[in-house]
């Protein structure tokens, strides 16, 4: 009996950080972009980039770690787009980030039209089907891949150098004041275009971590606003890379939860319960903005490009 | 010519110029000849009444849309729900229909129309109080209802608003004679357009000529001044948001019951967006709007045709409104950026 529940718990838990891995990264990204100062709506269209050119490369190459990283760059290039308008070009970041948003929109619904309803085989779990019985640890091992974990380590990794090292504090200080930066001998548009790749490289990862590893099919619009939930998620978790992971699970547990609701033969209907994850960030920002009052931990250089607050 | 005229001329042209560069090297790169190409789409676009039409039927929901997201910039917010609101408009105004699909054109028409116009200005204003109230982004609050928007009109398409006489296919059932909004000249050109049109005028005139206008000015540059002349940021910023989603809400209702004829899924094709585009082209100008409107609607009409007769995917049509918006954007940001230093 102990050992059943121990079974579906793990197997929750996997079922959790599966649908919690890319909205993880791509959160993680903004939360970076953010931190310099940059807003970047962009995201939306960076990970759709990554989920289909992720996909193309996994599904020519039979290589899905390939596919990943192909994923990865092409949503670096296309935050370099959004890198060269704002910085380059003074354009305005919110506009950039829709145009940048619009680009992915039509670049993968027009070269990704071959691949729709396409199949790749993703990662191998972590352990064979042997592990499966384990209580609790078994589920996890034989139903998880090596991204889940992988994406843990970013995640911390990230908070430790933003927070540990040199340059981390660089990236901070320029998010709070580009005077204070420059007079530091901080260049903060070199810092600001470091923010926007790194943002792009980990959405466009997120994206193919949805399309390669956890869907292992490409469909248009396959994100569905995934990018847009993180930007308000950014908010929940107040800038901090290290709050971004317990956010994202109780996300990731939500979604989890609503899918084997279902199962259960819940009758309603499968469109009401897809509202659930925009309904609840909804809320959490609601919550936040609320409690934070005027500007919460926001970097202070946000606040000119993200609405005056208060 | 003043300073800001120079510019506007100097990134229209620029803009225009380095959208066409960007155009042609896609179409190259997809491996259709960039000038004849183009040439096909001014054609498909405005070169005769029909494709003029077509033109002006897509400008329309584009144009609301536009007005939608011009009119709450006036007060420094960025509402970028227009595709939520479209949605929602809909279901509301449809809702009227199919609750009383017998009533008699002088009662139905309009209430159905105002349903949709109060819908979209309900799902704005919750933003615009969560903004008001709460301090909410509202960027972020109209992004993630116009997914909930669409999902909601798939709850009605798919459960209970479902036609049974349309055999699986999901949507509501069609509307009646007396629920269509009416067409003109004989064309798919609907009274929409004339009321986005005389919207686009009066919204002019409301914030250049009025108290209003300067109020809006006031509080968006000093909130507190504002309030000292009394004008209430809390109350205009519903007031601006509800407006605007009131005339997405029409678009919504509009394409529904004249274009689409019943309450279906894909009801838009992104016109939210482009609508957001269309704004920021216009420089948050209401009567600059029109004629980008327009524009914009014949590329997308062209996007149409050229899938029908070339067999160039639609999708070319929305890389081709990304690539311009990118040009634009960086064209006009460079001009400002230039004559800042030089001023």
């Amino acid at each position: 009996m102990a050992d059943d529940m121990l079974l579906v718990a793990g197997s929750w838990a996997a079922a959790m950080l599966r649908s919690s891995t890319p909205l993880m990264m791509v959160t993680l990204g903004e939360t970076l972009t953010q931190r310099v100062g940059i807003v970047n709506l962009g995201v939306e269209g960076q990970m759709l980039c990554g989920a289909c050119v992720g996909f193309a490369v996994a599904a020519q190459s039979g290589s899905p770690a390939l596919g990943l990283a192909a994923g990865a760059i092409a949503g670096l290039l296309l935050a370099l787009i959004h890198g060269v308008l704002c910085l380059g070009c003074g354009a305005n970041q919110i506009g950039s980030g829709i145009a940048v948003w619009t680009l992915g929109l039509g670049l993968t619904s027009y070269f990704g039209r071959s691949a729709v309803g396409g199949k790749v085989s993703g990662l191998s779990p972590l352990a064979g089907p042997g592990f499966a019985d384990l209580p609790f640890a078994g589920p996890i091992l034989s139903q998880l891949t090596p991204i889940a974990p992988l994406a843990i380590i970013i995640v911390l990794a990230a908070g430790f150098w933003l927070y540990r090292t040199r340059t981390g504090l660089n990236w901070r200080i320029v998010g709070e004041s580009f005077q204070t930066a420059r007079a530091l001998g901080i260049r903060p548009t070199i810092v600001q275009a470091q923010g926007i790749l790194a943002g792009g490289l980990l959405s466009g990862f997120a994206g193919a971590i949805l399309s390669v590893d956890y869907t292992q099919t490409w469909a248009n619009e396959m994100t569905k606003g995934r990018g847009f939930v993180a930007v308000g998620l950014v908010i929940v978790a107040r800038w901090n890379p290290y709050l971004v992971l317990p956010v994202v699970l109780l996300f990731g547990l939500s979604e989890a939860a609503t899918l084997r609701l279902q199962a259960t033969g819940l009758t309603l209907s499968p469109y009401l319960i897809a509202c659930l994850p925009y309904v609840v960030c909804l809320l959490c920002v609601v919550i936040v903005s609320i409690r934070e009052g005027r500007i919460g931990g926001m970097p202070a250089e946000l606040i000119s490009v993200f609405g005056r607050r208060g | 010519m003043s300073d800001a005229g120079k510019i506007r001329l100097v990134a229209t042209l620029g803009g225009g110029a380095a959208f066409l560069l960007a155009a042609s090297i896609f179409l190259i790169a997809i491996g259709r000849p960039p000038l004849t190409t183009l040439g096909q789409m001014a054609l498909y676009g405005f070169g005769d009444g029909y494709s003029l039409s077509e033109s002006l039927v897509k400008a329309t929901p584009i144009l609301l849309c536009a007005l939608a997201v011009i009119l709450p910039a006036r007060l420094g917010l960025i509402s970028v729900g227009g595709e939520g609101q479209m949605y929602f408009g809909a279901l509301t105004g449809t809702a009227i229909v199919v609750w009383f699909p017998n009533g008699p054109i002088f009662l139905l028409l309009p209430t159905m129309l105002v349903a949709g116009a109060l819908g979209g200005a309900v799902w704005s204003g919750a933003a615009g109080l969560l903004r008001a109230r709460c301090n909410v982004n509202e960027t972020i609050s109209t992004l993630l209802m116009n997914y909930i928007a669409v999902l909601l009109v798939s709850y009605a398409i798919y459960g209970a608003w479902k036609d049974p006489a349309s055999l699986g296919w999901p949507a509501s059932m069609a509307f009646p004679k007396a629920a269509t909004v009416p067409s003109m000249f004989g064309t798919r050109v609907h009274v929409g357009l004339v009321a986005g049109i005389i919207a686009a005028l009066m919204l002019h005139i409301g914030v250049t000529y009025t108290r209003w206008g300067i109020g809006l000015k006031v509080l968006s540059g000093n909130r507190k001044v504002g309030a000292m002349v009394g004008f209430s940021f809390v109350r205009q910023t519903l007031l601006v948001m509800a407006i605007g989603g009131a005339l997405a809400g029409f678009a919504g209702i509009c394409e529904t019951s004249a274009i689409q004829g019943r309450l279906q899924a894909g009801l838009s094709v992104g016109y939210g967006l482009t609508g957001f585009l269309v704004a920021w082209l216009s420089g948050q100008h209401f009567l600059r709007a029109v004629p980008i409107a327009i524009l914009i609607g014949g590329l997308i009409a062209a996007g149409d045709a050229l899938q029908l007769y070339s067999k160039i995917p639609s999708a070319s049509a929305t890389i081709l409104q990304g690539l311009l918006f990118v040009a634009a954007l960086g064209v006009s940001g460079l001009a400002s950026r230039r004559s800042a230093r030089h001023g």
